[in-house]
């Protein structure tokens, strides 16, 4: 019987994880709730669990999950990103149960979950931080300590939650006043919402790029960096577009974050594939943000121009290899951009088109080109999971190749039944400042523009409705 | 013998019609499609024409006006301005003719003065050859379109409408001629406007021949139906005594209420020395070869009634008014009763009311009134709002007489006197607030409408808004061919279509299964462009579930003096006078409803403040159905 790994995920990452399973000649199991039903990770997939009605709360269950596991014979789990994946005691259950979790090891990421905790180990391994603090004490004194930190550093300052994340529990404070009228706010919400009152403060650095660091680690202590993305073109600290490499930083900036997050890595005694995240302020200086303790969403950018599959390189090293090439041997080249294609209206503030159903799919190809999808024709969108569609990455050898190749594809890309980010992404791609490189994390706050357009139905296929119609209805109503 | 072509200064225009040797032929495609075939020949059809069309010679193309401009946006989705726009390209040199019914425009009752001026500007830009016409012939009618045709350096072909009877004599069109001619002067074109195909051969050309007596410079323009067969002699007794200009058309598509075939005209006139000028026969003939297979797929708009009608004589009825009115009796299940409607009653209502033309509006309101007439059995027991506005001389002044005492007294009650006294006289309409229906219009749409969207909509409000709509939905439907656009009965599984949308780029569209599913949806899967898409469509509702069983019409009216207002027949919702919170008197007007073109007033009967409206503008109704609720103070 071949080697069985279980995917302990739904949606477009399940079926990119299951590629590689497959392709490394072992089995996929997958596991779903019952609105996955129709999903098309199931089929793709060598066998599949059914694990409760969810929504969501079956594939957050670790015991269940560590059941199927069991149950079908997987040795090993990948997580994927969201769901368990950052999860430290699933990563401990899954020691415990004898199981290999294909991600770095529960210490670590107990470690960096912790924000405070992961400052502290980056401020001692000597990486730059924005100017921050630990916990404040509780009560007024720890309204004083944050309005000293104001009076230091300048406003505008972020109050954060310490056990909040993926941009919820985050204020921005302009103000010594604001700041008195937002701390005890600040302290209940994050009590009501994470059940964990500790809040800190940092800098807020105006308008940075988001600039992140794709790196990979042997359980020896290799460890590798395979280069910069630029991930600043977001919607209220989602991302929504992402770009490798982050081709605005001269060779010595960039060199300089990648051997930055290189020893990031190390000073956490890093294993498998993570992500360093860095905000790159306008002078060029470059903090520590974070990092993310799991594959990426926007790892494929990273695959187009390394060569490098990541995925499958997280599976080998978690099954008990060696990385097989080092920092020298990867060389990244020409420049790859990745769109998360979302059914959501960017006119309705991004709107939610779940519960409608995908009457046309039609999805473009040919050089350069990468889907990473699991949507089809007929396919009804949950409305219960996240609005991804299909991740489209495109590379090209010059920028402006890479952008050409992406309107070729937007405009061939047809996806009818929910409205999506399609037409949005048309809009942006054709504005100067995007072609011209020119975006940081204000992008679209800056550029209204981008959301004046019009729903992109094809003419024929509002013909095809009218002769649908006509044969339905047996005339033409409308001619009548 | 010159072909006249367009964008000749009208002057020019004149100057070579005066000295014409022989005569020049009008195709009148749009009457024929609104005679022959309610109104719906496509657009799809006149593109296929066009080339034989502008090879043939014609001094026009009647292509727009009358019902048409309606029918395009109502029923056959597309915009009237781009229809002329795409024909203008396939036909550069040869003039586009409207029919414009004066202060009615395109419609059935007076605009305002600007609306008027202003469709006339935006129509002017593509109409070469204004014909215009009031069906009283009451010439102050016409006045401002007139104006603004000469304004916009286009031709003014005013007519004066013809029908028979005693009154109906040389001395009283002489009399209209010259009536017309101290408005306009003497550029203009004059229409005999014979909308029934009424008289003979011999009267036809005495009266041509009076007008030619009294005004020999003047170039006439016959235009005539073949109702009762017989156009071809009237057409050919005109143009011996000195039209210079007649209608006709193309004999793929001849029916039996519209035009005769252009190629009889050519043939019968030739036999008697006279010549068609610029026009080439072959292109004649190439233009019902290029249309002919496209008759068969309006089949089901042609008459139900097949053959000619020589009983238009006696009833009168213009050739676009027979198919409408012949559908009406078959839908209304008393075609039966059509030759008393039409053989007794109308000719009685006729000489009734006046014995003026019977042509629209004044047609709608003949037949409307003989039809309620006879199936009523209370003879004018039931108005329309149109007939009453007609007898108050609304519409004009009677040119020969007024209708007697009893039908005043019978429509408007034992006061009549006083009402015609406080009420009578021409309607007074004043001018539209232009800029404020812009934005009612922007704020329909979403969008800043064009200036063309504004004039559509200044003349048909909510169906102009649902012809956006549609576009926006559906495309540019025109590109349809009517083998798609008006197929009865459905596809065949697998049958392929093939089209070109409006960028020119061809399509393919292949028909699969239709399944429905449990929950009563269906759904419709077509191969488009080779990738299968799916349509599904929602369960019809159950047309009057939500009614309440039919109520009587003493039941409708009990209801209306309880302060319950109901639709007392079947029709649209025109427009809703009051508001929400708004006092009414008895007498007040509420809403206006439309049926059969006609509009119908509902009036309060009771006082008492609007506390609900329950119908929505463009609704259809059932007789029975709430229109708004009245509460009545309590004593």
């Amino acid at each position: 019987m071949k080697t069985k790994i279980l995917v302990a995920n739904r949606g477009e990452i399940a079926i990119r994880i299951i590629r590689a399973i497959q392709e490394l000649n072992y089995d996929a199991v997958a596991i779903y709730e019952t609105p996955d039903r129709d999903s098309r990770h199931i089929r793709i997939a060598n066998e599949a669990v059914w694990i409760g009605d969810g929504p969501r709360c079956d594939y957050l269950d670790i015991d269940k999950v560590i059941d199927a596991a069991l149950r079908s014979g997987a040795v090993a789990i990948h997580p994927g990103y969201g769901f368990l994946a950052e999860n430290p005691r699933f990563a401990r259950a899954c020691e415990d149960a004898g199981l290999i979790f294909i991600g770095p090891s529960s210490v670590t990421i107990e470690q960096l979950g912790n924000k405070v905790t992961a400052r502290r180990i980056m401020a001692e391994a000597g990486i730059p931080m924005v100017p921050g603090t630990g916990n404040l004490s509780p009560g007024d004194a720890g309204l004083q300590e944050a309005i000293a930190f104001g009076r230091e550093h300048g406003y505008p300052i972020m109050l954060k939650a310490t056990s909040g994340g993926g941009g919820r529990g985050i204020r921005r404070i302009e103000s010594e006043d604001e700041l008195a009228e937002q701390y005890p706010i600040a302290r209940s919400e994050a009590k009501a919402a994470f059940n964990d009152d500790s809040v800190y403060l940092e800098k807020v650095v105006v308008r940075p790029k988001h600039v992140e660091v794709q790196i990979i680690a042997d359980r020896k202590g290799n460890t590798v960096h395979l280069g910069t993305r630029d991930c600043s073109i977001q919607r209220r600290n989602q991302k929504l577009i992402e770009i490798a490499p982050a081709f605005h930083l001269s060779p010595e900036q960039s060199e300089a974050i990648c051997q930055t997050a290189v020893r990031a890595a190390k000073a956490a005694n890093y294993f498998n594939a993570g992500t360093v995240e860095f905000l790159l302020d306008a002078d060029g200086s470059f903090y520590f943000m974070e990092i993310n303790t799991r594959l990426q969403v926007e790892h494929t950018v990273t695959e187009m121009i390394t060569g490098i599959d990541i995925v499958r390189t997280q599976i080998k090293l978690a099954m008990g290899k060696d990385l097989l090439f080092r920092q020298e041997d990867v060389m990244p080249r020409g420049h790859a951009i990745e769109m998360r294609i979302n059914a959501e209206d960017p006119r309705n503030d991004f709107m939610p088109e779940g519960g409608k159903t995908i009457t046309v799919y039609r999805s473009p190809g040919g050089y350069g080109v990468r889907l990473d999808g699991f949507c089809y024709q007929g396919f009804t969108i949950p409305e219960v999971y996240d609005s991804l569609l299909v991740k489209l990455t495109v590379f090209g050898w010059s920028w402006h190749e890479t952008v050409d190749r992406l309107r070729r594809c937007l405009t061939n890309f047809v996806i009818t039944g929910p409205k999506t980010t399609i037409p949005f992404y048309m809009n942006l791609i054709n504005d100067p400042d995007f072609q011209a490189g020119e975006f940081d994390t204000s992008f679209l706050d800056t550029h209204d523009h981008l959301f004046e357009y019009e729903e992109q139905v094809s003419e024929v296929t509002k013909l095809a409705r009218l002769i649908a119609e006509i044969h339905y209805r047996g005339q033409n109503t409308y001619a009548a | 013998m010159t072909r006249i072509t367009q964008g000749m200064a009208p002057s020019e225009v004149l100057a070579i019609l005066r000295q014409a040797d022989g005569y020049y032929i009008t195709n009148t495609t749009r009457d024929m499609s609104q005679s022959d075939y309610k109104n719906r020949i496509l657009l799809h059809t006149d593109l296929l024409a066009a080339p034989a069309r502008e090879a043939a010679g014609y001094f026009s193309l009647e292509i727009t006006g009358g019902a048409s401009v309606h029918v395009d946006i109502l029923r056959k989705q597309v915009d009237p301005f781009l229809k002329l726009e795409l024909l203008r390209e396939k036909m550069p040199d040869t003039m586009f003719q409207t029919l414009c019914r004066g202060v009615n425009l395109f419609g059935y009752r007076p605009y305002p003065q600007n609306v008027i001026r202003l469709t006339v500007r935006e129509f002017a830009k593509y109409v070469d050859v204004w014909r215009t016409f009031d069906f009283m012939n009451h010439v102050p009618n016409m006045q401002a379109v007139f104006e603004e045709v000469a304004k916009a350096g286009k031709i003014n072909e005013p007519c004066i409408c013809f029908s028979t009877g005693p009154e109906h004599t040389n001395e009283y069109y002489i009399g209209k001629v010259r009536e017309i001619l101290d408005v306009t002067g003497d550029e203009i074109i004059l229409c005999i406007k014979n909308h029934g195909g009424l008289g003979t051969p011999r009267r036809i050309g005495e009266l041509v021949n009076a007008i030619k007596q009294a005004y020999p410079d003047l170039v006439i323009h016959y235009h005539g139906h073949n109702t009762d067969g017989n156009d071809i002699g009237r057409i050919t007794a005109a143009i011996e005594n000195g039209a210079t200009i007649v209608d006709a058309s193309d004999h793929a598509f001849t029916g039996f209420y519209g035009p005769p075939p252009i190629l009889t005209v050519i043939q019968t006139m030739k036999d008697l020395g006279k010549t068609a000028i610029g026009i080439d026969e072959e292109a004649v003939i190439a233009t019902s070869d290029a249309i002919r297979d496209q008759r068969p797929h309006y089949a089901q708009f042609e008459a139900q009634i097949k053959g000619f009608l020589p009983t238009v004589q006696i009833h009168k009825l213009p050739g676009g008014a027979m198919g409408s009115s012949l559908e009406q009796a078959s839908k209304g299940g008393f075609l039966d009763r059509m030759p008393d409607i039409l053989h007794k009653e109308l000719p009685r209502v006729q000489v009734e009311l006046g014995n003026w033309w019977s042509v629209t509006p004044g047609s709608q309101i003949l037949w409307t009134t003989a039809v309620s007439n006879v199936l009523e059995g209370d003879r004018y027991g039931n108005p329309s709002g149109d007939l009453k506005n007609l007898l108050l001389g609304k519409y004009g002044p009677f040119p020969f007489y007024r209708p007697e005492d009893w039908i005043y007294e019978k429509v408007f009650g034992s006061d009549w006197e006083k009402i015609l006294e406080e009420e009578g006289g021409i309607m007074e309409i004043e001018d539209m607030d232009i800029e404020k229906e812009r934005r009612t219009l922007t704020e329909r749409l979403g969008s800043e409408p064009t200036e063309q969207q504004l004039v559509l909509y200044l003349q048909h409000p909510n169906d102009a808004v649902d012809f956006f709509k549609f576009e926006e939905q559906f495309g540019r439907a025109y590109v349809l061919p009517p083998s798609i656009f008006l197929r009865q009965g459905g596809f065949q599984l697998g049958e392929t279509l093939v089209f070109r949308d409006d960028t020119g780029q061809e399509h393919i569209v292949e028909i699969g299964p239709a399944q429905q599913t449990d929950d009563g949806e269906t759904n419709v899967y077509l191969n488009v462009d080779h990738d299968q898409q799916l349509f599904v469509f929602e369960p019809e509702q159950q047309e009057g579930c939500a009614t309440v069983a039919q109520l009587s019409k003493e039941e409708i009216a009990k209801l209306a003096r309880q302060g319950d207002i109901r639709a007392p027949f079947a029709g649209n919702l025109y427009g809703i006078s009051v508001e929400v919170g708004q006092e009414v008197n008895e007498g007040d007007q509420l809403v206006v409803l439309e049926a059969m073109k006609m509009q119908t007033p509902v009036i309060s009967e009771v006082s008492g403040t609007v506390s609900e409206i329950h119908a929505k503008v463009g609704q259809a109704l059932q007789p029975g159905d709430r229109i708004l609720t009245i509460e009545i103070p309590e004593e």
